[in-house]
């Protein structure tokens, strides 16, 4: 899609205007005569197994973010900025569908194996083994154990991440119990933040003993009678939640 | 002059694996543990967001990895097209990045912002 250079300016004006007045209705005509751009993108992602309605709407969401954030005096052409912003969205509704981060199965189950096998080597040792030994132990290369454990990493590994039957409820203030009273201020401010409240609490937990106590990821398995692997994939999985959730907020 | 190894990539989070992967096959050939090398994928990361935001922006990154005697040392320095502000380190961020790295900086202004990352190897 393009505009000719008179229709250019116009919509330039009406940018500058919209960043003084945060007007509405211009709001809406600017997001209206954009609408072609967020169409052609979406159709860029279809055929991928999603309906192309539903990738219009995700990236007209796309575009409503990028007309609100757009800061015309900055000199960058809305349509580079919106691009970005649109292809952002389109690329996470992917993601969080599950579909942009494939795990072979046979670096699912060398991951299950190998879960077992790090608690094993963290009890013989006395200490969280190195890959040269996971691997010697598994007798896979190391190459394979490292892709195993950022296999663990992805996202959408569901089936690793499913709630533990007779998780207990609470928020993170009835989890922390006495610990509370030694936090600092930047603590207090952090960890009762809304966005980690909205943790399942044994992901608040596991946070609040890596980075509050500084406990090790081994130290924690030990503790909550989970294996490490399962630990670094909970920590991962709840740091990219509160990433994508202090993004919207 | 300790061995060193760059990955150039565009700053978008789908590319932030191969900075996660290159890190942990350096940290294992350096004999990190399996928590120490967590500890590094978690502080990459949290630093590479720092510069790319969540969304990621144009433009790309270099990633330098030095293998010193006490641990690794990853260095990364954006160059963008966007002209908008580095997003930099949250609170929470930085307090993560405190709990996994021994020494880390982050410096979001400026054309070319950077970040410094060192990883010391248990009893280094």
């Amino acid at each position: 899609m393009a505009f000719d250079a008179e229709r250019r300016q116009e919509l330039r004006e009406k940018f500058n205007e919209f960043a003084a007045s945060r007007s509405p209705q211009t709001r809406a005509e600017l997001i209206e005569a954009h609408l072609g751009l967020a169409e052609y993108l979406a159709r860029r992602f279809a055929n991928r197994g999603e309906p192309l309605d539903d990738l219009v709407q995700v990236a007209a969401t796309g575009l409503i973010k990028a007309v609100d954030r757009f800061e015309p005096e900055r000199g960058l052409e809305f349509s580079t900025y919106a691009t970005h912003t649109i292809v952002g969205e389109l690329k996470r509704h992917f993601r969080d569908k599950g579909w942009a981060v494939r795990v072979p199965r046979r670096m699912q189950e060398l991951h299950l194996r190998l879960s077992t096998l790090v608690s094993t080597l963290n009890q013989n040792l006395g200490r969280s083994p190195t890959v040269a030994e996971i691997a010697t132990a598994a007798g896979v290369s190391e190459e394979e154990v490292l892709e195993a454990l950022e296999a663990g990493q992805a996202y959408r590994f569901t089936s690793l991440d499913a709630p533990v039957p007779g998780e207990e409820a609470g928020s993170l203030v009835t989890t922390l119990g006495d610990d509370d009273e030694q936090m600092t201020d930047v603590e207090h401010r952090v960890a009762l933040s809304p966005l980690i409240q909205k943790l399942p609490p044994r992901q608040q937990k596991i946070l609040h003993l890596r980075f509050f106590e500084g406990l090790t990821q081994s130290e924690i398995a030990s503790r909550l009678e989970i294996s490490q692997m399962h630990v670094s994939r909970l920590l991962a999985r709840s740091l990219a939640v509160l990433r994508e959730a202090a993004e919207e907020d | 002059m300790p061995d060193e190894v760059q990955l150039v990539m565009p700053a978008d989070p789908e590319f932030l694996r191969l900075a996660r992967v290159t890190a942990m096959g350096l940290a294992s050939r350096l004999s990190f543990t399996i928590d120490e090398i967590d500890d590094l994928r978690i502080a990459i990361d949290e630093l590479v967001f720092g510069l790319i935001g969540t969304r990621g922006r144009p433009g790309r990154v270099t990633m330098r990895y030095a293998l010193l005697p006490e641990g690794l040392e990853v260095r990364g320095t954006g160059s963008f097209e966007d002209g908008l502000p580095t997003p930099g380190l949250t609170e929470l961020s930085s307090l993560i990045l405190n709990a996994v790295s021994d020494e880390h900086e982050l410096s979001p202004d400026g054309p070319s912002p950077t970040f410094r990352l060192l990883k010391r190897r248990d009893g280094a």
